[in-house]
């Protein structure tokens, strides 16, 4: 119904025909996905312009903050550096991303305001440009991951197709995330704080700078934790440790349990978005 | 497959604006709302700004329709709709061909990037592929008549030049249905004058243009028909010949 040379608007209401337009919208995104990656490598070639380091800025500050912590942890729990250094620093890289494409998700609308007031630009293309952005930061950061992974001779047994698995369900269930709180932080101004200080939270109760086996007893607490899952699937396979079944059962059921609950609240609020804004 | 011939039609078209003031944008409110039922406050619901009720548009290639009316009679609102950008709370907008809305000509500006930047950016959001922009560049930049400016950030340019290199980015493309708030007039008189001759002829490639302006001459040059909104209540098309009638209505 839409294309690039028809466009129709109706006050057609009712839940499937609101499904389909939300379908069509997430459809048409990808026809332009083009966009929203030139438009995610605008935001960060934008950023970090007049900067000689750009983006690596941050990758070096991770690096630093990695040599730090994990000095400092390595000896305060007494394990070796060889295991814990690498430990940290994937944690830190990956968690960053995932804990970008989240936050950031808050503005993902609200920045696109002038836009979405007067194009017929589909909405998703808004949230990849988020993912797109968080990703080309990754991109970044693998520099530190690949140092380690050499440095310490994990390359030798590490797992990449396993640890991309990893990467594809992490970004699977950040984008729902995004998406979520992208519609709500639209709607209600409040909820960027809240998801900024939630993400925070899980920083320090996820294992990103303490290992799991410390913790014994209380292994189910982790287990209700999103974070470790989405984080271990990663991390393992690159360090050579095997992931839990159950870690990829429950990345599975949150990434398709998201994603229906989250296409869901679109297509209610889809038409009314670009007049929260 | 032969695309349909150029149209825009309009049936019936109410378009509300629920206005989320910041009272109703509080979650704690919301949430109070949930949990004790729906009866706190005296607003339990949103309100509502009816901008455009029961509006029938139809517009067929070679209409250059003028839209006239107050501040606040829903003249961008209904230049918004035929865009895409809204969602009809009752009735139906079909635009039939690639729609171009010069509403905004800062849009997608970012003034740290440099002007070739700007322009490709520009580009991509009105959907034209790297490549097609690789080729229009060249004119494009010859048009802004900025030289080397071109490889500066926006912010050292002069509102002037900014509004030139604006003009010349978003009327670089392709439209065959044109919507503009206002006739665009950006630069020194000689630009205008340039400026005047490429509107004129994208509107001429064009095969429809609405023009919203308060500017009654500006209809008459470029206008063959013209509507008249009040309150968001649209008048029936007249041609243009009867503006003298709108406007003293």
């Amino acid at each position: 119904m839409d294309s690039a040379t028809h466009m129709l608007r109706t006050g057609q209401r009712g839940t499937l025909f609101q499904l389909q337009m939300a379908a069509r919208d997430l459809r048409n995104s990808f026809g332009r996905i083009g966009l929203a990656w030139s438009l995610a490598w605008h935001d960060v070639a934008s950023r970090y312009r007049g900067s000689i380091l750009g983006p690596f800025w941050i990758t070096l500050s991770m690096g630093l903050m990695t040599l730090g912590i994990g000095f400092l942890y390595a000896n305060l729990f007494n394990i070796e550096l060889h295991i814990f250094l690498p430990y940290v620093a994937l944690g830190i890289v990956f968690f960053a991303v995932m804990t970008g494409t989240i936050n950031e998700g808050c503005d993902t609308f609200v920045q696109a305001a002038g836009m979405l007031s007067q194009t017929s630009l589909p909405m998703f293309t808004f949230l990849w440009r988020t993912v797109f952005r968080n990703l080309i930061n990754l991109g970044h950061h693998l520099v530190i991951v690949i140092g380690m992974l050499v440095f310490y001779g994990y390359w030798r047994t590490a797992n990449v197709p396993l640890a991309l698995l990893g990467v594809i369900l992490m970004v699977l269930n950040a984008s729902w995330l995004s998406m979520l709180v992208g519609i709500a932080s639209a709607r209600f101004r409040d909820i960027p704080q809240i998801v900024i200080s939630v993400m925070q939270f899980a920083l320090f109760m996820s294992p990103v700078f303490w290992r799991p086996s410390k913790f014994g007893d209380y292994k189910a607490f982790l287990d209700f934790n999103p974070f470790y899952h989405l984080l271990e699937a990663v991390r393992a396979p690159l360090l050579g440790t095997p992931v839990e079944a159950q870690s990829y059962i429950v990345l599975v059921a949150m990434a398709v349990g998201g994603w229906i609950v989250t296409f869901l609240i679109f297509a209610r609020t889809r038409r009314r978005i670009v007049h929260y804004l | 497959m032969k695309p349909p011939p150029v149209s825009i039609t309009c049936t019936d078209l109410t378009l509300r604006f629920p206005v989320y003031g910041v009272d109703a944008k509080s979650l704690k409110k919301a949430l109070a709302r949930v949990t004790v039922g729906g009866r706190l406050g005296r607003h339990s619901g949103v309100t509502d700004v009816t901008a455009l009720q029961g509006v029938n548009l139809k517009l067929e290639a070679g209409d250059r329709l003028g839209l006239i009316g107050h501040n606040g009679s829903g003249k961008t609102t209904l230049l918004r709709a035929l865009s895409g950008a809204y969602e009809p709370d009752e009735g139906t907008i079909e635009v039939n061909g690639r729609i171009a809305a010069l509403l905004d000509l800062g849009l997608g500006i970012d003034s740290s990037a440099t002007g070739y930047e700007n322009i490709r950016l520009r580009g991509r959001i009105a959907g034209l592929t790297s490549k097609e922009i690789d080729e229009r560049m060249d004119e494009i930049a010859a048009f802004t008549g900025l030289g080397p400016f071109l490889a500066m950030p926006v912010k050292t340019y002069s509102q002037g030049m900014q509004g030139r290199l604006a003009f010349a980015a978003a009327t670089a493309v392709e439209a065959d249905v044109l919507l503009m708030d206002e006739w665009i007039a950006v630069g020194d008189a000689e630009f205008q004058k340039l400026a005047h001759k490429r509107l004129l002829k994208l509107v001429e490639r064009a095969g429809i243009l609405v023009l919203a302006t308060h500017e009654a001459p500006l209809l008459k040059l470029y206008c063959n028909k013209v509507m008249k909104l009040d309150g968001g209540i649209a008048s029936e098309i007249m041609d243009i010949r009867r503006i003298d009638e709108l406007l003293a209505a």
